[in-house]
C-alpha cells in the first residue's frame, strides 16, 4: 500500500519484511524531548526486547505504534504499510494488539467479557449471534486457559488482583488474532511461577509465527526469551543487539543495568501528562 | 457609524461579562478537574442577593460586593469541593457532571422558591454616569465591566503562568499523587480551584445583571454565561488568553448579530434566534474543536456493576408488571386525583420510564450524558401530532425514525471529542431546540398540539384503561429490548467503551460508531416515548419538553439507578409524584438526591438495604439486584488513587 519502503534497519532478517519497523520517531512534549529519532525493527515469529530505565520513552513509543500518541517526526510501518496516520482501532485490525502498562481492562464486564469483546471485534453488526455464543462456549474459558487463568473467569476484571488482570488483558489482546503484539510491563505482578509461565507462552507466541515486542523490568525474563534487545535511555536507543550483545555492552551496564534497579511504582513519565505544560487534554 | 461603534462597545462589555464567567470555569476546570455546570446559577443566585443587599437592605455597593464575592465564593466554594466534589473520588466519569447539575437546579429551584417572578427586580449600574468619546455614549457600568474582565483575566493567566502556587493549581489535576509528594495538599489546591471560580461566577452574574433591563429572571440569569461556556470551550478549558478572547468575539457577534441580521428577519424568527444564538454558538465551538487525542486512563472502573437480568428474569419480570397494570387499570378506572384521571397520570409514568430506560441506555450502559431526552420527546410528539393528522401508528414509527436521525447530528461530536463535550452539546441543544423551535408559536401552536389517541381497525386505545395498558406494553418491551441489548455484543461493546476507550479502541473497535449509534438508539427510544405522551395527553404544549425539566428527570434516574430498569421506572414514578405534590420542589429534590448518592454508581437501588429480593423490583425487568446489591467498591489503579478528570 504504501509506495515507500521502510528503511532497514535491525537485525538481519534476509528476505522478508519487518512486521513493524519505527523510522525516525521524534515526540516533543512541551520543551522535553521524550523520543528522539528512534529507530527499531520487530521480526516476526521473533521476541523483541526493548529495556530502558524508567522515563526513558518506552510508553511513549508504544502509544507511538499503537495510535495513542502522534509523533512530530518519523514513520510506523507494519508489514511494510505505513500506518502513522491510522486510527488505534484500523491498526488493530491490521494485527497490532497491545497490553498496557497502567491496566486497561473493561472493569465493569467479567474476565470472560474481557477477551470475549476482542474475539467478537472483528464481526460485523449483521453476523450472526450463534457464532457470538459458540465462541462463548468454547474459545473464551481457551483463551483464558491458554494464560492461566481457570476459575475466575465469571468475576469482575476490576475486583482482580493486578496479576491476574494483566493476564486477562494479554489473553483479550490475543483475542483478536495479532500478528504482532507490544506487552508494556506483562510480568510486573506476577509471581515467580506465572513469570515463567507467561516466558513460555510468549516464546510459544513467537513460534506461532507472532511478532512480539516486550517491554519489561525484570531482566531474568528478558534476557530468557528475547531474540534481539533494543536499550531505550532519554529516549534515544543506546544499543541493539542479542541478549548477549546487551549483557555485555558497557553503554548499557553504565545506562541500565549497572546502575541500581529502578524503584518498584516509578514511572514513566511520557506516559501521562504530569509535566506542567504538556498537553493536558480535557478528559 | 456611531452605531456601530455603540454597537461594539456594547458587545465587548457583554464579551467581557462572558469572560469572567468562563475563566471561572477554566480554572475550576484546571484545578478541579470539573466542568461546572452550575456556574450560571451561581452567578445568577449573586445577582439576586446583590439586588437584596443594595436594593432591599441599602447596603453599600462596596460592602455587598465584599460579603458577596469574598464571603460568599469561600463559603460556597469550600461547601462545593469539600461536600459534594470530595466524596466523588473514585466514582464514574459522569458523576461529576450530575452533581454540578445538581447544585444548578437546586439553587434554580431554591431561587423560585424565595424571588417569586411576580416581582420585578432591576439592578442598577454599579456606577452611574457617561462620557462621550468620538461622538458615542460610553456608560461608565461598560468601562468598568470590561476593566475587570481584563484585571481579572491578567491576574488569573499570571497567577497560573508565573507564580508557584500557579504551578501547584495546574499540576493537581494532572497528578494529584505527585502534587502531594512535593508537599502540596491536592484537596486545598482544589479549594482554591473551587472559590475562585465561584467568585468568577458570582462576579459577572452581578456585572452583567444590570444589562437585564426588564428585571432579573431566574432562568434568563442562570443561562446568561451559557455564551461564557462557549468562550471557555474554545479555549479548551486550558487557556485563559484564548478563552478571553474568543468570550469578546461571542459577545460582539452576538451584538452585532442582533443589531443587524435580525431585525431583517420576520418577527418569530428573530425572537427565536435571539434566545437561540448563545446555545448556537455553543455547538458551534464544539463541533469545530481540534479533536481531543485518546488517553489511555491509568485506571479500572470502580464500581462493581449490577448482575443483569437473564432472558427468562426479564421475560417473567415483565409480564408479572404487565399483569399488575391491568389490575391498576381496572381497580383506577375512571378515578380522578387532582383533576386528572389516575391511569392519565399512570401513563405519564410509564412514558416517562421509557424515557428513563434511554438514558439507562445511553448514560448507564454506554457512559455517556444525554440532557436533551426531553427534547427528543418533544420532537416525537410534535412528528406524531403532524403526521395523518395524529394517532397514527404511521406517526408513532416516524417519530422513532426521525429522532434516530436527529440524535446521530447531535452526537456527531462524539467522533471526535470526550464525554464532557457530548453533556454540553446535548444542554446546547435542548435549549436551542426549547427557545428557538419548541417556543415558536407555529410549531406547537398557540393553545398546544393536538395529537389525539391511536386507533387501529377494530381497536380502540379512546378509553383510558386501554391507554394506558397500550402504554404499559410499550414500557415492557422497551425494558425488554434495552435489557436484551446490554446482554448481546453490542451491550458488551457499550460497557467496554465507556470503561476504557483506549482499550475498546486497540482490540479494533471504532468508538465513534458505537457511541454514536447507541446515542440514536436512545433517541429514537425517546422520540416513540413523546409520541407515547401525545396520546396520552391528547394535546401537547410548548413548555412540557424544557431543559431544566428534562435534566431534573436525568438526575432522578441517576438518584434511583442508571444501571436498571427498575431505576428509570422509579425516577419517571418519583417525578410523577413529586411534580403532583410540589412542582418548584423538583429541583431541590432532585439535586440533593443526586449529591447524597454521591459516588454510589448504581443510586439508591445499587445501596446495601436493598439486598433484600423484593419481588416487585423485579417486576421491570431489574432481577440484576437479585445477586445482592452492589456497592461501590474502589480499586487503586496500579499506581494509587488516581483522580477521575471530570
Amino acid at each position: 500500500m504504501s509506495p515507500v519502503d521502510p528503511p532497514a534497519i535491525g537485525p538481519d532478517m534476509g528476505a522478508d519484511p519487518a512486521a513493524l519497523v519505527v523510522s525516525g520517531v521524534v515526540v516533543q512534549f512541551g520543551g522535553v524531548r521524550a523520543l528522539g529519532d528512534v529507530h527499531l525493527s520487530v521480526a516476526a515469529g521473533k521476541v523483541t526486547g526493548l529495556i530502558g530505565p524508567n522515563g526513558a520513552g518506552k510508553t511513549t513509543l508504544f502509544n507511538v505504534i499503537g495510535g495513542l500518541q502522534r509523533p512530530n517526526e518519523g514513520r510506523v510501518f507494519l508489514f511494510g504499510e505505513d500506518i502513522t496516520k491510522k486510527k488505534p482501532h484500523q491498526r488493530a485490525r491490521r494485527g497490532l494488539a497491545r497490553t498496557f502498562q497502567r491496566l486497561e481492562l473493561f472493569g465493569s464486564l467479567s474476565a470472560a467479557h474481557n477477551v470475549q469483546v476482542g474475539l467478537e471485534s472483528t464481526d460485523r453488526p449483521w453476523t450472526l449471534s450463534s457464532r457470538t455464543r459458540r465462541s462463548a462456549g468454547t474459545t473464551v474459558p481457551e483463551r483464558l486457559a491458554k494464560v492461566g487463568i481457570g476459575v475466575e473467569r465469571d468475576r469482575q476484571a476490576s475486583e482482580m488482583p493486578t496479576g491476574t488482570a494483566r493476564l486477562v488483558e494479554l489473553a483479550r489482546a490475543l483475542a483478536i488474532g495479532p500478528k504482532v503484539l507490544l506487552l508494556d510491563e506483562p510480568g510486573s505482578g506476577l509471581d515467580e511461577t506465572e513469570s515463567e509461565a507467561l516466558g513460555d507462552l510468549l516464546v510459544d507466541l513467537s513460534g506461532d509465527g507472532v511478532a512480539v515486542l516486550l517491554v519489561e523490568h525484570d531482566m531474568e525474563l528478558v534476557m530468557r526469551v528475547c531474540d534481539y534487545i533494543y536499550v531505550l535511555d532519554f529516549g534515544q536507543i543506546i544499543a541493539s543487539g542479542t541478549p548477549d550483545e546487551i549483557r555485555t555492552n558497557a553503554k548499557v551496564q553504565a545506562a541500565y543495568l549497572g546502575a541500581q534497579e529502578p524503584a518498584e511504582g516509578d514511572r514513566d513519565p511520557s506516559s501521562e501528562s504530569s509535566a506542567v505544560g504538556s498537553e493536558a487534554a480535557p478528559a | 457609524m456611531s452605531n456601530f461603534l455603540q454597537y461594539t462597545i456594547f458587545g465587548v462589555m457583554l464579551g467581557a461579562g462572558y469572560a469572567i464567567a468562563a475563566t471561572g470555569l477554566v480554572v475550576t476546570y484546571t484545578t478541579a478537574g470539573v466542568f461546572n455546570f452550575a456556574q450560571g446559577a451561581i452567578g445568577m443566585v449573586a445577582a439576586f442577593l446583590y439586588w437584596e443587599l443594595t436594593i432591599q437592605c441599602h447596603v453599600g455597593v462596596v460592602l455587598s460586593l465584599f460579603i458577596l464575592l469574598v464571603g460568599g465564593s469561600i463559603v460556597s466554594g469550600l461547601v462545593v469541593e469539600g461536600a459534594l466534589m470530595r466524596r466523588l473520588h473514585g466514582a464514574t466519569a459522569e458523576r461529576p457532571v450530575m452533581v454540578t447539575l445538581g447544585v444548578m437546579v437546586i439553587l434554580t429551584g431554591l431561587a423560585a422558591i424565595i424571588w417569586s417572578p411576580t416581582t420585578q427586580r432591576t439592578v442598577n449600574n454599579m456606577v452611574s454616569g457617561q462620557f462621550s468619546l468620538a461622538g458615542i455614549n460610553i456608560q461608565y457600568q461598560e468601562v468598568l465591566i470590561i476593566g475587570v474582565a481584563l484585571v481579572v483575566a491578567a491576574g488569573l493567566r499570571f497567577l497560573f503562568v508565573s507564580t508557584r502556587p500557579g504551578y501547584a493549581l495546574r499540576a493537581v489535576v494532572d497528578d494529584p499523587e505527585l502534587l502531594a509528594l512535593a508537599g502540596v495538599s491536592p484537596n486545598r489546591m482544589s479549594q482554591y480551584g473551587w472559590v475562585l471560580g465561584s467568585m468568577m461566577a458570582g462576579l459577572s452574574g452581578i456585572l452583567l445583571a444590570p444589562t437585564q433591563t426588564t428585571g432579573l429572571n431566574i432562568e434568563a440569569m442562570t443561562l446568561l454565561v451559557v455564551s461564557g461556556y462557549a468562550a471557555a470551550i474554545v479555549g479548551r478549558l486550558r487557556s485563559i488568553p484564548v478563552t478571553f478572547i474568543a468570550a469578546i468575539a461571542i459577545g460582539l457577534a452576538q451584538n452585532y448579530i442582533s443589531n443587524y441580521v435580525l431585525p431583517h428577519l420576520s418577527q418569530s424568527l428573530g425572537t427565536d434566534l435571539t434566545y437561540a444564538l448563545p446555545m448556537i454558538f455553543l455547538f458551534l465551538a464544539l463541533v469545530t474543536l481540534p479533536s481531543v487525542r485518546l488517553r489511555a486512563s491509568g485506571r479500572l472502573s470502580a464500581v462493581r456493576t449490577p448482575r443483569v437480568a437473564t432472558r427468562n428474569e426479564s421475560l417473567v419480570g415483565g409480564l408479572v408488571f404487565f399483569g399488575i397494570c391491568i389490575v391498576f387499570a381496572l381497580v383506577y378506572n375512571g378515578t380522578i386525583y387532582n383533576g386528572t384521571t389516575l391511569l392519565n397520570l399512570g401513563g405519564l409514568v410509564l412514558v416517562l420510564g421509557i424515557v428513563g430506560l434511554s438514558i439507562v441506555l445511553v448514560t448507564g450502559y454506554s457512559g455517556q450524558v444525554s440532557l436533551c431526552q426531553f427534547s427528543f420527546m418533544g420532537i416525537g410528539a410534535f412528528v406524531m401530532g403532524k403526521v395523518a393528522g395524529g394517532g397514527s401508528v404511521a406517526g408513532l414509527i416516524l417519530s422513532g425514525v426521525v429522532c434516530a436521525l436527529i440524535g446521530a447530528l447531535v452526537a456527531l461530536p462524539t467522533i471526535r471529542l470526550s464525554g464532557l463535550y457530548l453533556a454540553l452539546a446535548t444542554f446546547a441543544f435542548a435549549d436551542a431546540v426549547v427557545t428557538g423551535y419548541f417556543n415558536d408559536g407555529s410549531v406547537y401552536g398557540g393553545g398546544g398540539l393536538n395529537i389525539g389517541r391511536i386507533v387501529l381497525p377494530g381497536l380502540s386505545f379512546g378509553g383510558d384503561a386501554a391507554e394506558f395498558l397500550l402504554v404499559a406494553a410499550f414500557f415492557v418491551a422497551s425494558a425488554w429490548f434495552v435489557l436484551a441489548v446490554r446482554r448481546s455484543r453490542f451491550g458488551r461493546r457499550l460497557v467496554a467503551v465507556s470503561d476504557s476507550p483506549a482499550a475498546y479502541a486497540t482490540v479494533g473497535l471504532n468508538i465513534g460508531i458505537t457511541k454514536v449509534t447507541v446515542f440514536a438508539v436512545g433517541a429514537a427510544m425517546a422520540g416513540v416515548a413523546g409520541a407515547l405522551y401525545g396520546t396520552v395527553q391528547q394535546t401537547v404544549g410548548t413548555s412540557d419538553f424544557d431543559l431544566f425539566p428534562g435534566i431534573i428527570f436525568v438526575l432522578f434516574v441517576v438518584i434511583w439507578s442508571v444501571r436498571t430498569a427498575s431505576g428509570a421506572f422509579l425516577a419517571a414514578l418519583t417525578y410523577v409524584v413529586l411534580n403532583q405534590l410540589w412542582p418548584s420542589g423538583l429541583g431541590i429534590f432532585a439535586g440533593i438526591g443526586v449529591i447524597l448518592i454521591g459516588r454510589a454508581a448504581s443510586g439508591i437501588l445499587g445501596l446495601e438495604v436493598f439486598r433484600i429480593n423484593w419481588p416487585w423490583l423485579h417486576t421491570s425487568g431489574s432481577a440484576d439486584l437479585a445477586d445482592g446489591a452492589e456497592e461501590d467498591v474502589y480499586v487503586p489503579s496500579t499506581t494509587g488513587d488516581v483522580r477521575v478528570p471530570g
